[in-house]
């Protein structure tokens, strides 16, 4: 009896070591793994999904307490469409048993995750959604990787007066959706602020593949053309401006110029300029320029994360993929820093956090506009031919990350 | 008044009722959530089959009505203060006085002509909200996330706005099983089979039709305003989907137009099929393809719909499933 009682005393021991070492932490999202969103969602994911991979080959998260914590997804397809948004998401907290949510990619979809995460108490990362209006409705939940839209496309006003301080007459086509909307109602006020003319502002219906009637609207003269929406219109929107063999000093487009397969439009995608939010040339983020801005540096470099990308993926990563990786590195940090994954002490972790990370700062709101990142900056990246006559991407925005002047678009 | 004790009426309507009831007594969200998405098809389907069914008009604009309603119920919610029931039903109002108004115009057009100016209504509807700014133009409305505590809480709101569909879905069934026994719905099938016969047999075409598109059109506003307050914002991109209107009429094939039941047991088949496909681990990836396939083969074996097909061969049942 003795003998067993120890044996069954050992055991118990054991196991509550086991348990308390071991902790399996799922995190659920939806990701348009269908539908119109599906390019970018997937690269989502992919970002994602290595970040995971590496975490937990490393051992995963230790905390103080000695627990182990470690990863594993659960998504499911929202075929880019709101309809189901909500019905997964309540399923992946509630039978999933999902400890933290990624936001679904888009702006429209986020919202209507943002609900759900705020009232089961889930900590929930927006990545790929970049409209600042979520971030109005007072979730305290929810926090941002993405720069927010209405800084998009404003640093390419700078650019353009950096190009030509002469140059003050834009044109602006944009796709009427909430995110390109946002964009660009903040990009003609600041324009028009820096003393610039918009002599154009046409939105499009999303789907379009016509921009002949927009295209022919531009005025003469106009110096820069700006605005775009997602991947596909804009990609055509760009095919279709250099087809038509339209003028300007800058074309600078969202969302689809930083994605790799861009340069298959050839000619077409010469000059043109895209906001992105992080590129694989950043070389400013590192642990020195963080030490420079007195932030903790967080995380693998810029180059581990491009090797480790293309290795896994065989593909060059895009900045979808970094919001994807750094939408994982952020909780981690988070669970690491508050030493728990409770709801509460992981909130306030990421209510702190002031980090510098391959992906750039990373600092949320914790006043008016909760979780709205304030310190991530947008990067400019242009595409130009190499010397061997390819197309490459130069980083021409702002100064600190350049790595070529930017050159005129079709003069 | 044996009209209205035929288990044609009430089977459906109990198998509702039960149905709501299960879903409230269990208190499981995902279950709420799954059972919110078929309720709300299957109320578009069936509000759809009063003119596609009944009068035979396919119209691909049932989504306008959605949108327009649920955009109208939206606005007096969040930015007039209207409670949920009162904007739901207004929104459900406004889409019907546009139904009547469009009716007067398209419903004079026939067959593929009325179909096609359908989907020209859809785009030009899509096109006007966003350019409207007092709904917010393309970047839409939104509600402040502790609007729901007025309700008691976003969890209380969710059930609610359960509840309310709920109740919307047991409406439309008893309405259309009043419209398909009615003189007037007779008159509305007199149309469907030959409209000429029908105008010289003293049937008012133009005036049932309208009427009918105008009753149609009545539910999906409700639905609408149920769903985006549900998700606390309204865009224009997620109000007027042009492939919401043709999974309707999917849903109403697959059931069998011009029944009370089909609509509501193809919009549960279909809507249910691609949920489990959806999340099941073994065809998500393959979903779409699968419930392809499987559409393909129910329209080609059972071309009446499910009710149809099975009123078709066992005669007997005939009295239960209308």
């Amino acid at each position: 009896m003795v003998a067993l009682g120890v044996i069954s005393l050992i055991i118990g021991v054991d196991t509550a070591i086991v348990n308390a070492v071991e902790k399996n932490v799922v995190i659920g999202f939806t990701a348009s793994q269908t539908g119109k969103l599906n390019m970018e969602a997937m690269r989502q994911i992919n970002g994602l999904q290595l970040w995971m991979e590496q975490v937990n080959a490393a051992g995963g998260v230790k905390l103080p307490d000695g627990t182990v914590v470690k990863f594993t997804a659960k998504f499911y397809d929202d075929e880019s469409k709101k309809e189901r948004v909500q019905e997964l998401y309540t399923k992946l907290i509630n039978q999933d048993k999902a400890e933290f949510l990624i936001s679904p990619y888009s702006s429209g979809l986020a919202d209507a995750a943002a609900v759900i995460a705020q009232q089961y108490n889930k900590i929930m990362i927006t990545a790929g959604a970049a409209s600042d209006s979520t971030y109005k409705k007072g979730y305290t939940l929810v926090f941002q990787t993405y720069t927010p839209a209405s800084r998009y496309l404003t640093g390419a006003v700078d650019l353009l007066a950096q190009m030509d301080p002469k140059a003050k007459k834009i044109a602006i086509i944009h796709e009427k959706d909430k995110f390109s909307t946002d964009v660009v109602n903040a990009l003609r006020t600041y324009a028009e602020g820096k003393g610039c003319q918009v002599a154009l502002l046409e939105g499009y219906e999303s789907g379009t593949t016509d921009f002949a009637p927009f295209i022919n609207k531009i005025p003469a003269g106009v110096d820069a053309i700006l605005g775009g929406g997602h991947y596909a219109d804009t990609s055509t929107l760009a095919r279709q401006l250099h087809e038509k063999g339209v003028k300007a000093k800058m074309v600078a487009l969202l969302v689809a110029p930083p994605e790799p397969q861009f340069a298959e439009l050839g000619e077409a995608a010469l000059g043109v300029i895209g906001p992105s939010q992080w590129e694989p040339h950043t070389a400013a983020y590192n642990p020195a320029s963080a030490k420079k801005l007195n932030v903790e540096w967080f995380g693998i470099g810029v180059p581990e994360f491009i090797k480790a990308y293309q290795q896994r993926f065989k593909e060059d990563p895009s900045y979808h993929s970094a919001g994807g990786y750094v939408a994982g590195l952020l909780l981690q940090k988070a669970i690491l820093a508050s030493g728990s994954t409770t709801t509460d002490k992981v909130k306030a972790a990421l209510d702190a956090m002031d980090i510098l990370t391959f992906y750039g700062r990373i600092k949320f709101d914790t006043q008016k506009m909760h979780g709205l990142q304030i310190a991530h900056d947008m990067i400019y990246s242009q595409w130009q031919r190499h010397s061997e006559g390819k197309l490459v991407k130069k980083l021409v925005w702002p100064e600190a990350f350049k790595t070529a002047e930017a050159i005129l678009y079709r003069k | 008044m044996t009209l209205w004790r035929r288990p044609g009426l009430w089977i459906p309507l109990i198998l509702v009722f039960l149905w709501g009831l299960l879903i409230l007594v269990s208190g499981l969200d995902s279950m709420r959530e799954v059972t919110f998405t078929l309720m709300m098809f299957a109320t578009l389907a069936a509000s759809l089959n009063i003119l596609l069914g009944y009068t035979g008009y396919v119209s691909f604009g049932h989504i306008v009505f959605f949108g327009l309603g649920g955009y109208t119920g939206f606005y007096l919610l969040s930015q007039r203060g209207w409670p949920l029931s009162l904007a739901a039903v207004s929104g459900g109002l406004l889409s019907a006085a546009v139904a009547g108004l469009l009716g007067l115009a398209v419903l004079r057009l026939r067959g593929a002509y009325f179909a096609l100016a359908t989907i020209g209504i859809n785009e030009a509807a899509r096109a006007f909200i966003s350019n409207f700014s007092p709904f917010g133009g393309a970047t839409g409305l939104f509600v402040n996330f502790s609007y729901y505590q007025s309700y008691g809480g976003a969890g209380r709101a969710l059930w609610l706005t359960f509840i309310s569909l709920w109740l919307t879905i047991l409406l439309v069934t008893v309405v259309s099983y009043g419209v398909k026994h009615s003189r007037f719905g007779l008159g509305l099938m007199a149309i469907r089979e030959d409209e000429d016969a029908a105008l010289v047999m003293g049937v008012k075409a133009p005036q049932a039709k309208t009427i009918a598109f105008v009753i149609s059109a009545f539910f999906p506003g409700i639905v609408g305003t149920l769903y985006f307050f549900k998700n606390g914002n309204v865009e224009p991109g997620d109000a007027f989907q042009l492939h919401m209107s043709i999974e309707t009429l999917v849903m109403i094939m697959l059931g069998g137009q011009g029944t009370v039941s089909g609509p509501l047991l193809g919009a549960v088949t279909y809507q249910g099929l691609r949920g489990y496909l959806l999340t099941s681990p073994l065809f998500k990836s393959l979903h779409l393809a699968i419930a392809g396939l499987v559409l393909l083969l129910i329209v080609l074996f059972l071309p009446a719909g499910a009710i149809g097909w099975l009123r078709q061969r066992f005669q007997g049942l005939r009295r239960f499933l209308e």
